[in-house]
């Protein structure tokens, strides 16, 4: 009974312990409030990641055979699209056609255009072919959140609205669902949405097209201006083939990926087909899953096989047509899961300093107890008793501090931004430069199993850095004890 | 066994006589049985490449309800006797049997044990744990032996059991102190209680009196008697103030660590 008895005692009792409990506190909440951190910024890394990925991505190949002959099991979309629709964890799919293109002066084509004086502005253009008439909606989930930048939806953190007087009722009908619309307003004047055809300054009918909003502000573009994009198509057996188009600006349109609104144009699937003169309408299946974190990789594996069975594509012994959006992005997130295993590491460190500061205070207390242990010793305690008394000190040192720790860490943690703001406020500096980021807010994830992680290694270092001081007080002969004054 | 029930009174006050000397002990005849045997104990501490032997070969006996005190000349060897007859330093050779049980081939818990229920201890020092109260203190030995159920459930028992020895020894008022608000005297008793808290066979004295001013420690002292003799308790009182060892039954004198002497002072009649 003595162990839990005295070891309280001395812990409140002696204002050293303060320290260890404190060492633990701290140790414990700030590791919770930078993990949330990193945690929240590697998520919003992972999303922009994601970007404008689909669950699923099909990309039935082409192979050429010795004889020179093309060898294209789906040269069109409808019957992967069936094929896909059919499986129950399939919530949308469609199609999409993707190119390169040049953004070039009117009238210049694309074998003209490095002779021109913006040469070094000439950078390839993805040009992103898409059905608006189709089931598209929840297949672009970034785009789709970011069209609340245009002014159809409330986007509260937007400093600064971007195009608000685009209609897009029929696009975002379409890419979210009734369900996603959010009191958006019908803005003239240019209701050329989706991808539909409208008069240009000479007043010739025009297809229109989204521009990304970077690439739209570089090339200062505005809604209802015209843009001419240039690009070339390779056929097999002939020589390279130059095209140009002119292009009505219908409305600029962000994601938060610089990759995307740097260099994306989306246009009509027919329309871009028609452009490049394609025999293959189509560049990829997108498929949006009802629940990817449960279903993606089953569902991945079992469209695969179902695809082969339909001779649609060649197989996974040919080539990887089936993808998630984690397989087209391994290396990046790979680093990403890295970069997390990593700050973990460094983190613990902070542990161990904590743990440190528990076998300083502890060992110093054994010095100063030497006596009281000879005391024990004498009225009957064995060693292991006294060793055990040592540890249960380290033990409420480690429950009060963790306890403490854990959850100071976790209220700040999820008070990040107005903690930020009082700090920067006091402190008089910005500590967090939100025109830095994408992000409005300092993202924090608060994890409840790194949370039961960080509890629990507190726990334990505190425990083994106890284990020596607490062995040395169980080992102390107790007539040295008892003659140390 | 004592019991809650035990009397209340001013140990101080009754310790004394009227003329202020130390009284002539007396003490019920022996019933011959054994609670202590140590049998060719030696013990030698190094000393850099050194050994020095401290003890050669001491060899005792002690009767229940024993009084003897331990003389001798500072670096003779007492307190060493002491620690080894009260478990707390091994010895390198001989035999120790205490209550029939030889003590030192024991498992250490059991010499634990053994130490907990058949040990009493005072010491010159006290020896009290600061942070503890004066009740607290009296209730240790109480701690150690039982589990934290086992104390839980017996709780009130042991705290009126404490209690009671307390105001045995007039410090019911100070039940709640700790050490540091205590006087010498004071702490002396709340050591006493104790050691005399599990009701133990043999009390080891290392002199007792020895931190406190004369007349405190003749009132300790008295106390400590009126308990030996009440107790039956089996005492060895080491002491180097012959003038006290005179009280005692029996007068062990030791010497270059060995018992040079042994004497028994025939009871009063």
């Amino acid at each position: 009974m003595y162990r839990s008895f005295l070891s309280w005692r001395y812990l409140v009792s002696r204002r050293s312990n303060l320290v260890g409990i404190m060492g633990i506190l701290l140790g414990v909440g700030a590791m919770i409030l930078i993990l949330s951190i990193m945690t929240g910024f590697l998520e919003e890394q992972r999303r922009a990641i994601r970007g404008t990925l689909s669950d699923l991505i099909i990309r039935p190949d082409r192979l050429q055979s010795p004889t020179g002959m093309m060898l294209d099991p789906s040269p069109r979309p409808e019957p992967v699209l069936e094929v896909v629709r059919a499986d129950p964890r399939v919530e949308a799919a469609t199609a999409q056609l993707q190119w390169a293109a040049m953004i070039t002066e009117k009238g210049k084509d694309f074998s003209r255009v490095f002779n021109s004086s913006a040469a070094a502005e000439v950078v390839a253009k993805e040009i992103v072919g898409i059905d608006v008439q189709t089931d598209l909606r929840l297949v672009l989930p970034a785009l789709s959140a970011a069209m609340g930048v245009l002014g159809a939806l409330p986007a509260p953190a937007m400093d600064q609205p971007i195009q608000d007087e685009l209609d897009v009722t029929g696009f975002l009908d379409s890419l979210v669902g009734p369900e996603g619309k959010m009191g958006w307003t019908q803005a003239p004047p240019i209701p050329l949405f989706p991808f539909e055809y409208g008069p240009d300054k000479d007043g010739l009918r025009l297809p229109s097209c989204i521009v990304g909003e970077k690439l739209g502000s570089r090339f200062k573009l505005r809604p209802g201006d015209t843009v001419q994009l240039a690009t070339a198509v390779f056929p097999p057996d002939a020589d390279p083939e130059f095209h140009n188009r002119e292009f009505i600006v219908s409305g600029l349109f962000r994601t938060d990926e610089n990759e995307v609104d740097g260099k994306r144009i989306y246009v009509a699937r027919s329309e871009l087909a028609d452009f490049i003169s394609s025999g293959r309408p189509y560049s990829q299946i997108l498929v949006r899953l009802d629940d990817y974190a449960k279903n993606g990789h089953a569902a991945r594996t079992d469209l695969e096989r179902t695809l082969k069975e339909k001779d649609l594509i060649f197989g996974p012994q040919f080539a990887d047509e089936v993808l998630t959006w984690e397989d087209t992005n391994r290396p990046l997130l790979g680093a990403i899961e890295n970069e997390r295993m990593l700050m973990a590491i460094m983190l613990s460190l902070v542990l161990v300093v904590a743990g440190f500061t528990i076998f300083a205070t502890l060992s110093m207390m054994v010095t100063e107890k030497r006596r009281d242990i000879g005391i024990l010793s004498a009225l009957g305690a064995t060693p292991r008793g006294i060793l055990a008394m040592f540890l249960m000190i380290a033990f409420w040192d480690a429950l009060i501090g963790t306890a403490l720790g854990g959850f100071i860490g976790v209220i700040a943690a999820n008070n990040i931004d107005g903690i930020e703001r009082w700090l920067s406020y006091q402190l008089n500096i910005q500590i967090f430069d939100r025109d830095v980021y994408l992000f409005t807010h300092i993202p924090t994830i608060v994890q409840p199993m790194a949370v039961a992680a960080i509890v629990g290694g507190a726990f334990l270092v505190s425990h083994l850095f106890a284990a020596f001081p607490a062995w040395r007080a169980a080992r102390l002969d107790p007539l040295t004890a008892l003659r140390y004054e | 066994m004592t019991t809650s029930s035990e009397s209340t009174k001013d140990p101080e006050s009754t310790a004394r006589d009227p003329q202020g000397q130390v009284k002539q002990r007396t003490a019920k005849p022996l019933d011959g049985s054994l609670v202590l045997q140590a049998r060719g104990i030696r013990k030698s501490f190094g000393i850099g490449d050194r050994t020095l032997e401290i003890l050669h070969g001491v060899s005792l006996e002690l009767q229940r309800g024993e009084l003897v005190a331990l003389v001798g000349a500072s670096g003779a060897g007492k307190s060493t006797l002491l620690h080894v007859l009260g478990l707390l330093d091994r010895p390198e050779e001989g035999q120790l049997i205490i209550d029939g049980q030889d003590a030192w081939s024991l498992p250490s818990t059991a010499r634990a044990g053994l130490r907990n229920k058949k040990i009493g201890f005072v010491f010159q020092m006290y020896h009290l744990l600061p942070e503890l109260t004066a009740l607290e203190n009296v209730m240790l030995p109480a701690m150690i032996a039982e589990s934290r159920l086992g104390f839980g459930s017996r709780r009130k028992e042991h705290r009126a059991r404490a209690e009671s020895m307390l105001e045995r020894f007039g410090l019911a008022d100070r039940m709640r102190h700790r050490p540091s608000q205590l006087s010498g005297g004071e702490r002396q008793r709340v050591a006493m209680a104790r050691a005399l808290y599990h009701d133990p066979t043999i009390l080891l004295a290392d002199e007792p009196t020895g931190n406190l001013d004369s007349a405190t420690g003749e009132r300790v002292l008295e106390l400590l008697f009126q308990e030996q003799a009440r107790r039956e308790l089996s005492m060895i009182l080491v002491t180097h103030d012959l003038r006290l060892a005179k009280q005692c039954r029996r007068i062990l004198i030791m010497e270059d660590g060995q018992i040079q002497s042994d004497s028994t002072v025939p009871i009063p009649t």
